[in-house]
């Protein structure tokens, strides 16, 4: 048996990142009042891989890599990616207008420039001599038809929400176009650097050829299976360093961290926190990369049902989660504590002053007695679909009992969670992947006119709120409006974000140049492009 | 002989369509009681209302499944097995690579475990009570009483992670040589092995030992027959019935309940595609993979039971 | 495995009072049964710690004074799990076996005496259910009805019915051809008593075979169900869900995936070495 330490490497990591973190912001605050536009904070590359930046890229070699979730579903229209098997493969194939990069600044991918003076309508410069796989010069036209295609419900883009704020598009040359939006929106360079947002050519039907701009052309694509692409030699950036990039799924999380120790893959996406030990104990040979990009599971209490609409209820709630312990033993230290509201400590605008609520079993009572709650046996619906829900729900359940609360744990399938509990059943679980401004989080999630209000928060005053920081371009005024709006989803919304959830890949340590970025693990999902092997 | 043979294939076959159909609309029906359509499940956390009608529009999901199951059938029947509404890719070239995977994975393990499975369930029938016999039983039972998904992790560490010998990954298409077809197959096979032998080895014995009670044998080893002799030419072919159908169910096996094998190794199989069916609501496909399923299984099933028949004199 | 002696000599005694003689291995597998029945209706007085409670701060803990069987992946105290644990997987699964079998010994022998289009649409019927995916079968069920141990109970033996149905028929339809039975139906014997009286005495011993291998298929599926939102509730795990969610422990050999194994295996081998050593008096009824 192996002797089994409590502290991992990725404890000394998170020490780390919170020594590291003042020093970043500050950093960031500096970029930011430089480049003018809007941008989100990123997230901190930890362990030895860093190391690997400094050193100069080799080309060649198949790098095969995989990720974690696969289905027949699997797709290579960027409009309907949903899966992060889908965000890879995409970024391989096709490029964007903008990307973030590691410090989550919006940089220029196929834009050469993107000029506003009111927020409300935009100019974008195209880089020239760009051209798609099957030799079609990037033009506007191709642009317009990417970015116009998810206002259209028969394409059922996953961005049709974000999107629907583009009113117009026109072609000012064949190398300019102009976006107008329905009201000022700062944030449009960084909204473009969703993955949602890539460019296919014109008039393009059958998106499973993959033609794009990208690093990489389609050679297999097989749903639910696997792609191989085969790099692109007209591409116009330098790179990619690899020959070729095959990428798969193995949805079990033991195996895919079997296949990186044993040699069949380079890079083992999103690894269990308990896998992590293995990863260690073999010695130099592999790496960890560690990512805190915003994913979270929260609890969400309806505040128009029964009990959320006991305000005593919730306030109970709040004291009774033991975010601590959520981060120490459902994500294993992969993870930091939350205060309840949507934007992490990776982003720019997170407002650190907002203190979470202490465990507090003692005031937790006191509230769950004066809603009259104790006693009775409460309904949590909890799902697998939910990264960790059903480890969190166990460890409130284990709290709850203690003061005489009794939460009774339903465990749902998996299987169409989304679409029968998440939002419906009047306490249970969501989980919100990390999404790169507040504005989108907030618009997404607690506006009156919320499409995914969790917990069905209303207030005008937040409405209001949430316009004017979106229509200004003065970054300290928008600062302040977004960290009282963050106060306000913590003490008044009915959702409990315990911990931001970190995401951790392993990697072969002959894999060279991964970074992190803001916009998720596996380098932002764009690591393909970038990485190389050693020999 | 040869005419009643040929009737009693043929009304089978009869059956087995009907059976076909029975199955495919119960397998329509079970899914459409699902909660959820593809268009909400392929849309997942986007799936606003106004969202889910556009799509659903667009993917013709909004006229009444029961035409469109109708329409699968007419199409089924020109052997046309439809378009899979998740990524839009004709279901046949979805299904075809995957099936002939599988029945690669499976005939390699058939070809592997039936054999073993016999020779010990038989000899250990004739051995009955020696301490062959008990270790036989034991190590059975206690095989298949670890987890499959235990066996196969077990094995990836051991051969894959420890020693190297072999990949943890099974890839049907890098297939070249026939040390690749071993080292590829080497694993999944064992593990398959490990789990559909033991029912075959438990029938095997029972069944023999069963016959070898009967009064014929009783008496055919008064007449002074040797024991092998015995066992081979008059307990056998009685015993032949229930074998050939614990064989045929544990076969069936293997065309779509190795989920487990197909997921720890990346084995490209039909099993994963009707998972995946099934959890994105596609119809076609799920009819599709359900109607392979249903196939393989009658056949199997269908040889059983005419072996039996045709073993038994007396059955025919 | 503990086994206390005074269990050892209650099963002997009481075997010899009935008229039946145990050998030493029959007895051996019931007395392991037994222990995981006592320690099934027991569980909630002995166990150490609280079910869903986090009582260690490591994760995969080794075997230690205060976790006799160390801690698992949210270091919770395996010893209570596994005790919980024998609830329901012996439970369940005797349940769902029993039910299995019996619905499909008893379908099995009618068919196979009755014949005729009664045999074929039992067969045919039976055949289609068995085609059905049982992930696909679990998901309806759950969509339709909820997750209740009744429910589960139901699932796993309806998943179970066909096999034992093609099993009994196929060996009943031997032993309906042979010359006894011809005589009996000669005799004018009903239905029920040829069942009953000639066919199942001779068919009696493979059928518990196949009870004891069909047994241990159900602890495993059981286990599965889980998986599909079908499985024990938690905090509460059946056996193979805890081999399961442990099984991030099996590189370093840590007990929480071990013992959990070890439970799975003492049963499901006691329950057949007890069926392989049932005294001839029951296993020959007829004789």
């Amino acid at each position: 048996m192996n002797d089994i330490t409590n502290w991992t490497r990725s404890d000394d990591a998170m020490i780390e990142t919170a020594i590291r973190r003042g020093a970043t912001r500050r950093e960031l605050l500096q970029m930011m009042l430089a480049g003018g536009a809007a941008l989100s904070a990123g997230s901190l590359m930890l362990g030895r891989a860093g190391n690997a930046v400094a050193a100069t890229p080799v080309a060649g070699g198949t790098l095969k890599a995989a990720g974690w979730s696969a289905s027949t579903a699997d797709t290579l229209d960027p409009a309907k990616a949903s899966l992060s098997t889908d965000y890879v493969r995409c970024c391989s194939f096709y490029n964007r207008l903008t990307f973030l990069d590691k410090g989550g600044t919006p940089q220029m991918e196929l834009a050469e420039a993107i000029e506003t003076k009111d927020a409300k309508t935009w100019t974008v410069k195209l880089r020239k001599g760009v051209t798609f796989h099957d030799g079609k010069p990037l033009t506007a036209d191709d642009v317009i038809f990417s970015l116009k295609r998810h206002l259209d419900p028969a394409v059922g883009s996953k961005v049709a929400k974000i999107a629907a704020q583009m009113t117009s598009f026109k072609a000012v040359d064949k190398q300019t176009v102009e976006i107008t939006l329905a009201s000022p929106n700062a944030d449009l360079p960084t909204i473009l650097s969703m993955h949602h947002f890539m460019i296919v050519a014109d008039g393009t039907t059958d998106f499973s050829k993959g033609n794009g701009t990208g690093a990489f052309v389609r050679e297999v694509f097989e749903p639910g299976v696997r792609s191989v692409g085969l790099k692109n030699k007209n591409y116009w950036k330098s790179g990619p360093n690899v020959d070729s990039f095959e990428y798969f799924a193995i949805s079990d999380d033991s195996s895919r961290v079997n296949a990186l120790l044993s040699g069949d893959i380079h890079l083992a996406a999103t690894i269990n926190p308990r896998s992590m030990r293995l990863v260690e104990s073999q010695g130099d040979g592999f790496v960890l990369s560690k990512t805190t990009s915003g994913n979270y599971t929260n609890l969400n209490m309806r505040l128009d049902m029964e009990p959320g609409s006991k305000r005593d209820f919730v306030e109970g709630m709040k004291y009774l989660v033991n975010r601590e312990q959520i981060v120490k033993s459902a994500l294993r230290g992969l993870g930091e504590v939350g205060n309840d509201q949507p934007v992490s400590p990776a982003n720019f605008y997170h407002n650190p002053d907002l203190r979470p609520h202490a465990f507090d079993p003692e005031k937790a009572k006191f509230h769950f007695e004066k809603a009259g709650m104790l006693g009775q046996s409460i309904p949590v619906v909890a799902s697998d679909a939910a990264n960790s829900a059903i480890d969190m729900a166990m460890i409130i359940q284990a709290s709850a009992a203690e003061i005489g609360l009794k939460l009774d744990v339903q465990r749902v399938p998996a299987d169409g969670y989304w679409d029968n509990y998440w939002l419906k059943a009047p306490i249970h679980f969501g989980n919100i992947n990390p999404r790169p401004t507040p504005d989108i989080l907030f618009s997404l999630l607690y506006s009156s006119e919320a499409p995914w209000n969790e917990s069905q928060y209303k207030s005008e005053k937040f409405d209001k709120m949430l316009i004017e920081a979106r229509g200004s371009l003065d970054q300290e005024k928008r600062k302040a409006i977004y960290n009282e709006m963050q106060v306000m989803v913590a003490s008044e919304a009915g959702t409990i974000i315990p911990a931001y959830i970190s995401n951790v890949d392993a990697i072969t340590a002959k894999l060279k140049g991964l970074e992190a970025n803001p916009l998720g693990g596996q380098m932002g999902y764009a690591f393909a492009e970038y990485v190389w092997l050693e020999a | 002989m040869n005419n009643r043979v040929l009737s009693l294939v043929l009304s089978r076959l009869l059956i087995a369509v009907i059976t076909l159909v029975i199955v495919s609309f119960a397998v329509f029906f079970a899914t459409t009681l699902l909660p959820g359509d593809t268009a909400s499940i392929l849309l997942g956390q986007a799936a606003t209302p106004e969202a889910v009608e556009g799509l659903r529009k667009a993917m013709h999901l909004d006229e009444p499944a029961i035409f469109r199951f109708l329409r699968w059938i007419v199409g089924l029947l020109q052997g046309d097995l439809g378009i899979s509404y998740a990524n839009e890719m004709p279901v046949a070239d979805l299904i075809g690579g995957r099936f002939v995977n599988t029945l690669q994975l499976a005939g390699v393990t058939a070809l592997f475990s039936v054999p073993i499975a016999l020779t010990l369930g038989i000899t250990s029938a004739m051995l009955r009570g020696s301490p062959y016999d008990r270790i036989v039983t034991v190590l059975t039972i206690g095989v298949i009483s670890v987890p499959e998904f235990m066996i196969a992790t077990s094995a990836v560490l051991i051969f894959a992670v420890y020693l190297k010998w072999l990949p943890a990954l099974s890839f049907a298409n890098e297939v070249t040589s026939l040390t690749d077809l071993l080292r590829i197959y080497a694993m999944p096979v064992i593990t398959l092995s490990f789990v559909i032998s033991a029912q075959m080895i438990r029938m095997t014995r029972a069944a023999v030992i069963e016959t070898l009670n009967t009064p014929y044998v009783e008496m055919a080893l008064l007449k002074g027959a040797s024991r092998p002799r015995m066992v081979f030419r008059h307990a056998l072919p009685n015993a032949l019935g229930p074998i050939v159908n614990a064989v045929a169910l544990s076969l069936s096996y293997l065309l779509g309940g190795v989920i487990i094998v197909e997921t720890i190794f990346n084995y490209p199989g039909i099993a994963k595609l009707m998972v995946d069916a099934v959890s994105t609501r596609d119809l076609p496909l799920i009819q599709s993979c359900a109607m392979v399923f249903c196939l393989g299984y009658l056949l199997l099933i269908t040889t059983a039971d005419i072996i039996a028949i045709l073993s038994n004199p007396r059955l025919r | 495995m503990t086994m206390t002696h005074s269990e050892t000599k209650s099963a002997r005694i009481s075997g010899t009072r009935l008229g039946y003689r145990f050998n030493i291995v029959g007895m051996v597998g019931l007395s392991i049964i037994l222990f995981w029945a006592l320690v099934a209706i027991f569980a909630p007085l002995i166990i150490p710690y609280p079910v869903g409670e986090i009582v260690d701060l490591d994760y995969f803990g080794p075997m230690s004074r205060d976790f006799w069987l160390g801690s698992d992946y949210l270091g919770r105290d395996m010893l209570s799990r596994i005790l919980m644990g024998a609830r329901y997987t012996v439970g369940i699964s005797l349940a769902a076996v029993t039910i299995a079998c019996f619905s499909g010994v008893v379908l099995g022998m009618i068919a196979a005496v009755a014949g005729g289009w009664l045999d074929t649409i039992l067969s045919r019927l039976l055949d289609a259910l068995n085609s059905i995916p049982s992930k696909l079968f679990g998901l309806v069920v759950v969509a339709a009805v909820g997750s209740s141990i009744p429910v589960l109970i139901l699932t796993l033996s309806v998943v179970y019915i066909p096999g034992a149905y093609r099993f009994a028929r196929a060996l009943a339809v031997n032993i309906n051809a042979m010359d006894f039975i011809t005589v009996a139906r000669i005799r004018g014997e009903s239905t029920l008593y040829l069942i009953r009286s000639e066919i199942l005495p001779n068919i009696i011993g493979p059928v518990l075979a196949d009870l004891g291998i069909r047994f241990v298929f159900i602890v495993l599926l059981l286990s599965g169900l889980s998986f599909l939102g079908l499985g024990v509730q938690p905090p509460y795990a059946d056996w193979g869900a805890l081999v399961r969610e442990n099984i991030g422990a099996l590189p370093f050999g840590a007990p929480a995936v071990i013992f959990p194994s070890f439970a799975i295996a003492s049963l499901t081998i006691s329950v057949n070495l007890l069926i392989d050593n049932l005294p001839q008096k029951i296993r020959d009824r007829s004789e």
